[in-house]
């Protein structure tokens, strides 16, 4: 019984946390910009909004397009749920669930594709043949991120993987998972999720024909993966398992604030990368993480 | 002896439909699905009880005494042939009909009929000659198998392909068995792992079986193969009589020492076909081209698992090995389903729009659901996703890795590269199968045939609704199939007796159902908030475009474009355009193909090479009796001279 409310419990942390963290974004674009920028809870109030609304589906979908957006945003979650939260540690934790929580990612990919594919558009097309490549090179770099955690750790097990700091090559793997978190949550300079041309999205254009709760269930899912990527990147850096509980919660919640913010310079200060850049970038990420890799060896074995 | 009693019930009921399939179809239906029963009954007796059941009649062939032998190894690979033949059996009843196929029809059920007995008997001989046998007469009933429609020019040049290939392979098992039997002085196999002089032979099986599983740079049949065959043919092809190398190699490897540089080669081969195997495939547009390479793809995965379990047998630390070894050896059942399942829905779609072409079809869930859904769940399993079997097998494997990564030996400077490879394999095998999904199956369809497809006979879909219950059913509960792949395992390696279910393996199962369950309840809750918000129809985004057509979606060949462009240097993508020119462009095409690059860049150019210098020497051949003379005289010479120049010795 209490496993089970301890799983209630973590789901709506993840559930009722995560939309702030694009508001928080947002409100850092504004500030630099000089604008006054929509409220932190925007996005709550969208959410509320679209699950209300009726939906407009395209003519050309199958009977499996809603069932996308909603396995999708159940992957999502439940590799939250795989991540430790803190000094909360995890509900549920066996050797292997990093992977698991690498290949849960993979079918929110695989559902959202489906979907965009489902609406015969070009543009939906083109956005989707973005995502599943520029996955791939993502997809490396944080498999080589888990490799360092687990060689650090001697753990396959999400739940001691993220307990202490990644040693000497915590500064790579800072650097490289947040590069993989702009690129997995088509942020700027990988994606721009203000954009209006459908030529140059990536994740925006996938959701096109998306409305009412299905689009508020892509949203959502969203702003989990985003929170998800912020505390794994959080929880690498800091040795979480060395502090005392408040200070763990403090730590992690200033550093998951710090990454929004990050972002959000990023997004204010950089332009989008032309596509056929975005492969060296992740190159790039996947680098750091096989450096870190390579401290993580020398480190221990010395 | 009920292993005994049951694989004779196996034969007599092949025989029995080897004998009706020309007369009486359905007695041939019957009869090969009791055979396959009774066979995989057979197998899992051996793989639930773990006795080995072996017979020797006195009874000789070729002058060698019939020994057949059934141990854990042989029924996990049994296993597999039985549940294939079955379903492929029965979905050829429906989808290769005398009606159809009046000719070849009931010739290709005794042919199956064939290719099944002897990939029995490859599984059961206990002995160098009789395997060596029943490997020929299993890979010439293949042949005729693929080349059922012989009118046909490219089935001719495939079958001829794969004959090819295939004798180079039995080549080297010759000389394999024909050595072994000359150094051990007996053509008996079984376990000789302590006698170290025996290892060089391995080479020869691994180039052997090599070419029969189709590793990367030996697997240039197997594309053209797999695409001409009928797709019943197609699924055994791929689904069991390539895992005929795999056994071969497990077998072997497990008999006879190893080498540790065979060792090393083969996971490294491993991890060079799972990703140049998925690359290929992204560049096909023939839907059963495709799927042939993905093949390659896993053959590579299996081979990861084998590899590492044999790196590490050299290295005495068989803790992590083990789970490699489990992950490849259950990669192999896992494979076969869903690999069996993805052909029986591409020759569904085959049967019902005539084309294999990718490009005109699209949409097609409309006029067959039961088949895009089958086949939409072959493709998330291929690609490894959870809570389906193909994510557990790669599960175990990457835990093998993980865990050899960690002993930070010389296997870990291996295991990084193949973790990370593997990683991106899985991800570009899900590039392959959204691609392949979504332009197949999703969208409008782009021609006129595409539009008026048809769903398959009831014959066809059992078949294939039973492989998809099977890949679910690995996927929730695969502690249940462990024991199997434990008792195969411990048969390979004795000193990995009785291991227990490995702890995580529940904890994943838990996660996988749970996963299930709450995706499925999400879909439906979400489902009925929209119809209680209120549902309108409208057409898809177009951008105010006046007249959008079906032609206009996303092809399957720019869909891969981006991917594709970053393995060109192995691709070699031969792109024939015109571009629209001038003001008003009158035409303008474009063109892209990918070629079997091994076979067209190195293979064919070394045979042209090796035809032009034997046609430079035929000249020698003449016929004209004076030269012949002349030649003799200088050969005596040249013996003369080196008669003298030897001879003041």
């Amino acid at each position: 019984m209490t496993t089970v409310l301890d799983i209630l419990l973590r789901l709506a942390v993840w559930l009722l946390l995560a939309p702030l963290l694009p508001g928080v974004i947002n409100k850092v674009k504004a500030w630099i910009a000089g604008r006054r920028g929509p409220p932190v809870l925007q996005l709550y109030y969208d959410l509320a909004k679209l699950w209300r609304k009726g939906v407009v589906l395209s003519t050309a979908v199958s009977p499996g397009h809603v069932a996308g957006p909603a396995v999708a945003w159940v992957a999502v979650l439940s590799a939250a749920l795989l991540l430790p939260l803190g000094p909360a540690g995890t509900a549920l934790s066996f050797r292997g669930d990093a992977l698991l929580f690498v290949y849960l990612l993979a079918v929110a990919r695989f559902c959202t594709s489906c979907a965009a594919l489902d609406t015969a558009s070009a543009f939906e097309g083109m956005g989707v043949a973005r995502e599943v490549s520029y996955a791939v090179l993502a997809e490396a770099a944080v498999i080589t991120a888990l490799l360092t955690l687990a060689l650090q750790s001697n753990s396959v097990s999400l739940g001691t993987m993220l307990v202490p700091s990644a040693g000497a090559g915590a500064g790579l793997l800072a650097a490289g998972l947040f590069l993989v978190l702009l690129a997995e949550n088509c942020r700027v300079p990988f994606d721009d999720p203000n954009t209006h041309l459908e030529l140059t999205m990536i994740h925006e254009v996938m959701v096109l024909d998306h409305s009412g709760p299905p689009l508020a269930a892509i949203l959502h899912g969203a702003s989990v993966k985003l929170l998800l990527f912020a505390v794994l990147l959080a929880e690498t850096v800091l040795p979480i398992g060395k502090l005392s509980p408040l200070m763990a919660t403090a730590a992690l919640a200033g550093s998951v604030l710090v990454v929004a913010v990050g972002v959000g310079l990023v997004e204010s200060l950089f332009a989008r990368l032309a596509f056929r850049r975005v492969p060296m970038l992740l190159t790039t990420a996947f680098l750091l993480s096989l450096f870190a890799l390579l401290a993580a060896w020398k480190g221990a074995g010395a | 002896m009920i292993p005994g009693r049951l694989l004779l019930l196996a034969f007599l009921s092949l025989i029995v439909g080897l004998v009706t399939a020309r007369r009486a179809p359905r007695l041939w239906l019957a009869a090969t699905l009791t055979g396959a029963g009774a066979a995989l009954a057979a197998a899992t007796g051996v793989l639930a009880g773990g006795e080995v059941w072996e017979w020797r009649p006195t009874l000789a062939v070729g002058g060698e005494a019939v020994h057949l032998r059934l141990d854990a190894v042989s029924a996990f690979f049994l296993a597999l042939l039985a549940v294939l033949g079955g379903a492929g059996g029965a979905y050829s009843r429906a989808y290769w009909t005398d009606a159809a196929h009046p000719r070849s029809a009931p010739s290709g059920r005794a042919w199956w009929n064939a290719l099944l007995a002897f990939m029995g008997l490859v599984l059961l001989s206990a002995n160098g000659l009789h395997f060596l046998i029943a490997w020929e007469l299993f890979a010439v009933s293949g042949y005729f198998l693929i080349t059922r429609e012989r009118h046909r020019r490219e089935v001719r040049q495939a079958g001829w392909l794969y004959l090819a290939a295939s004798h180079a392979g039995t080549l080297c098992l010759f000389a394999f068995f024909a050595l072994l039997a000359a150094r051990t002085g007996s053509w008996e196999l079984g376990p000789m792992r302590g006698r170290a002089e025996l290892a060089p032979l391995f080479w020869l099986a691994l180039a052997g079986f090599g070419l029969k599983a189709g590793l990367f740079p030996l697997h240039i049949w197997l594309p053209s193969a797999h695409a001409n065959a009928p797709s019943h043919v197609s699924a055994i092809l791929s689904g069991v009589a390539i895992k005929m190398g795999i056994y071969g190699l497990v077998r072997f490897s497990g008999w006879l020492p190893v080498p540790e540089a065979a060792a090393w080669t083969i996971a490294a081969l491993g991890v060079v076909s799972a990703v140049l195997g998925v690359a290929f495939a992204l560049g096909q547009h023939d839907l059963k081209r495709l799927l042939a390479y993905h093949s390659v793809e896993n053959i590579g995965i299996i081979l990861i698992g084998l590899g590492f379990a044999l790196v590490a047998a050299a290295h005495g630390n068989p803790v992590w090995a083990q789970l490699a070894f489990a992950g490849g050896l259950l990669h192999v059942w896992n494979h076969g389903l869903f690999k069996a399942l993805l052909f029986l829905g591409a020759g569904s779609v085959l049967h019902a729009t005539g084309t294999r072409e990718m490009s005109k079809l699209g949409g097609l869930w409309r006029a067959m659901p039961w088949t895009a859904g089958c086949f939409t769940l072959g493709a998330a399993a291929i690609s490894g996703l959870p809570p389906l079997n193909g994510f557990v097998s790669e599960w175990l494997v990457y835990l093998g890795l993980f865990d050899a990564v960690g002993s930070r030996s010389s296997a870990a400077w291996v295991a990084v590269p193949a973790v990370v490879l593997l990683a991106m394999t899985g991800a570009l095998a899900l590039a392959c199968f959204v691609k392949v999904v979504g332009v197949v199956f999703l969208g409008l369809p782009r021609t006129e045939t595409a539009k008026h497809a048809h769903e398959s006979g009831w014959f066809m879909r059992v078949p294939m609704l039973v492989l998809a219950s099977a890949c679910v059913a690995i996927g929730l509960f695969p502690m249940f199939f462990w024991p199997a792949v434990a008792r195969a395992a411990a048969a390979w390696q004795p000193a990995w007796a009785d291991a227990p279910v490995p702890e995580p393996l529940y904890a994943l199962s838990a996660c996988n159902i749970t996963f299930a369950l709450l995706g499925l309840l999400a879909a439906a809750l979400l489902w009925r908030r929209v119809r209680r918000n209120g549902l309108s129809r409208a057409v898809t985004w177009d951008c105010g475009y006046a007249a959008p057509s079906a032609r206009m979606q996303y092809t399957a060949g720019s869909f891969a474009g981006i991917i594709t462009g970053w393995f060109a240097w192995i691709l070699r993508p031969e792109r024939h355009a015109k571009l629209p020119e001038g003001n008003f462009p009158a035409h303008a095409h474009f063109a892209e193909h990918t070629p079997e690059t091994v076979l067209e860049k190195i293979v064919e150019p070394t045979g042209r090479l090796v035809m032009a210098v034997s046609t430079a020497v035929r000249r020698l051949q003449h016929g004209r009796l004076q030269s012949y003379i002349l030649y003799l005289l200088l050969g005596l010479i040249a013996l003369a001279l080196l008669a003298f120049a030897g001879g003041g010795r």
